[in-house]
């Protein structure tokens, strides 16, 4: 039964040895603006955007934006918002009432206004979709323009959680009326400096 | 029942068959968007389809390779070759754990195993967390589609179902209001589970890892809060390496949704401290399917649900005329491969158009299996006796120029001079629910010869 079954029904009933295609990167490059073309698709997925010219104006720019929040969780050193702190060590269910998460992101995919978001970044698996709202820092020189180069970025990465987060969480399970704000965060705002 | 006698009973509200028509109509437009704007799709396509054609190919491989790669990173790997081993490999973890509450994101498998009502049966609480899963759950139904379960329902019907079960306030079916008390719901429902079961969208030999990807966020709710995870997944899921999730993530939301990719595209790769995680890995049928040399492309698939969208069956009929866990277009060709017998009318639920494999990510060639299995239905299961007779005199009719060009005369005769009563009676199924068109008095074959003594 089970494993030794499956894998030698597999083996009984493969096809011969289909060799495995090169990805030739060619036929995908294109002449766009990187930077433009991520800004335009983070809106297009329900996200906002933000530009700043310097780093220190970080904290104004997210107060204006989410006036009403007071628990906040600042994983970023940039930022002086937080007023709960979390490690490694914080039970996720203790995050139930967290307002907002500012949390940094790795690099940008321009395709799909994905970033990428490691574990280390967020420190509890559950924030980025627990929080209400999210804010994600990202330098803008730190873009891709596609998929391909995406997972050539995180090659490398320490393989625990990490994931792609495009926009805030949605629905359209009511009569395709496209709702924001499903399971996971009701906004999100990404903030390029 | 018949695909046929579902789809009657579908059509008598024809109101929502048009809705239905038409809002599918309009994911398969987004779909088309998105696709356009990907420089080198067809090379994605043809990609995606060569890569899954290595992996059927040297699969038995692939899973040892994962299975080694998971283990390492101390994620627990079980094997089921039936959808009762699977629902009792859960169980057991769960029991192990004594898991009471459990919270489910979307899982085809899940669903094609009954886990649900078997999990019930022991005690378990299960809670679906995709909304448009819950809707049909707490609606005690199937989904009708496998990306957009609820696609069947009205809003007014979510609003009576959720008055009634989630004790909200009459909202003429509001669904802003619906999806936040859905939400306020289910985040209890996160809070206090025992253990998340979800199901695994791409699973990576080279790594070990599985990916799953949501728009709601509803897996990683349930996955990071609960102090075990189960993820459920089919043995065709494996693919070799990560940098193929390249090729598959930019395809399967725009084929889907017209997205250009999901929301959350999580990588699990090792559990969080203090937690479990689990990949159930199941073949049910599967390895048959793989047997079968004109049907084992059908594994390709990814459950973007593309096929459903476009198809004019389907769109017609409804996801439940198809009776299985997987309907449309891609059903029709996996389901028989099950139980020819229960499910013969699938394959013949087609036009044939071939609509679903050009929108088909990973290239499967869906509308020449259904004429396959129409082959292989035809010869081994009974066919209605008016069918087989109308095909073998059809079959004489056109084998014979002059029989054929006396069949056209007079239905042409019956047409124009036949009283209505006999021309739209039951024996005419293409007088069924439509005006029949003027007729001329020349066939094709007439007007063609006139046609060219009149101009040389």
């Amino acid at each position: 039964m089970g494993r030794a079954a499956i894998l030698k029904s597999v083996k009984e009933n493969k096809p011969t040895l289909v060799p495995l295609p090169k990805i030739d990167l060619n036929p995908f490059q294109e002449n766009v603006d990187i930077l433009e073309t991520f800004k335009s698709n983070v809106k297009l997925v329900g996200g906002n955007i933000q530009e700043l010219s310097q780093l220190s104006n970080i904290d104004s720019e997210v107060e204006k934006m989410y006036p009403n929040a007071s628990e906040i969780i600042s994983c970023i050193p940039e930022s002086n918002l937080g007023t709960v702190s979390i490690s490694e060590k914080t039970s996720p269910h203790e995050l139930e009432t967290v307002d907002l998460a500012i949390v940094k992101g790795e690099f940008g995919v321009a395709e799909n206004g994905a970033v990428w978001i490691s574990e280390e970044a967020v420190s509890t698996r559950v924030l980025p979709f627990i929080s209400n709202d999210l804010v994600i820092i990202l330098n803008k020189e730190d873009l891709c323009l596609h998929m391909h180069q995406a997972y050539k970025l995180i090659s490398e990465r320490k393989r625990n959680f990490g994931l792609f987060i495009s926009g805030p969480s949605k629905t359209a399970d009511i009569e395709q009326c496209l709702v924001i704000g499903a399971q996971g965060a009701m906004s999100l705002t990404v903030i390029l400096t | 029942m018949s695909h046929s006698e579902k789809a009657t009973i579908f059509n008598k509200n024809e109101a929502k068959v048009n809705w239905h028509n038409k809002a599918l109509w309009f994911v398969r437009e987004k779909r088309d968007t998105a696709a356009h704007k990907v420089k080198g799709w067809e090379y994605l396509r043809e990609l995606a389809s060569g890569i899954k054609a290595n992996v059927l190919s040297n699969l038995d491989e692939y899973l040892v390779e994962f299975e080694k790669n998971a283990l390492k990173k101390n994620i627990k790997v079980h094997w089921a070759s039936s959808a009762e081993e699977h629902n009792a490999i859960v169980h057991k973890i769960l029991a192990d754990k004594k898991a009471k509450k459990v919270v489910k994101s979307k899982s085809m498998l899940t669903e094609e195993c009954h886990l649900n009502s078997y999990l019930e049966e022991k005690g378990i609480e299960i809670i679906d967390t995709d909304l448009g899963e819950r809707i049909v759950q707490l609606a005690k139904e199937p989904p009708s589609h496998i990306v957009l379960p609820a696609i069947h329902k009205t809003k007014e019907e979510v609003d009576e179902l959720f008055q009634e079960h989630l004790g909200t306030t009459p909202s003429n079916g509001n669904p802003e209001y619906l999806t936040n008390e859905a939400r306020k719901h289910l985040r209890q429902k996160f809070i206090e589970a025992d253990a998340a079961i979800t199901g695994v969208n791409f699973a990576i030999a080279e790594t070990g890892g599985f990916v799953v990807c949501t728009n709601e966020g509803n897996a990683d709710m349930g996955a990071h809060l609960a102090p075990v995870h189960i993820a459920c997944m089919g043995i065709e899921k494996i693919i070799p390496k990560e940098e193929h999730l390249g090729v598959f993530l930019r395809l399967l939301a725009r084929s889907a949704t017209g997205q250009p990719i999901t929301t959350y595209s999580s990588h699990f790769n090792t559990a969080a401290p203090g937690t479990e995680m689990h990949v159930v890995i199941v073949d049910n049928g599967r390895t048959e399917q793989l047997s079968r040399e004109d049907f084992r492309s059908s594994l390709h698939c990814i459950r973007c649900g593309a096929c459903m969208n476009t198809c004019p069956i389907y769109r017609r009929s409804g996801g439940h005329s198809y009776d299985t866990t997987i309907p449309g277009p891609i059903g029709s060709i996996l389901s028989p491969g099950k139980d020819l017998k229960k499910h013969s009318s699938l394959p013949f639920a087609s036009t044939l158009c071939g609509s679903c494999s050009n929108v088909c990510p990973v290239k499967i060639n869906i509308h020449e299996q259904l004429y396959k299995w129409r082959q292989l239905v035809t010869k081994d299961v009974k066919q209605p006796f008016i069918k087989k007779s109308i095909l073998k005199i059809a079959g004489i009719v056109l084998s014979k120029p002059k029989l054929f060009s006396l069949a056209g005369k007079s239905a042409r005769f019956m047409l124009k001079y036949a009283p209505r009563f006999m021309v739209y009676s039951n024996l005419n199924a293409w007088g069924n629910a439509r005006e029949l068109p003027e007729v001329k008095n020349q066939n094709f074959d007439e007007w063609y010869k006139v046609k060219r003594k009149n101009h040389g």
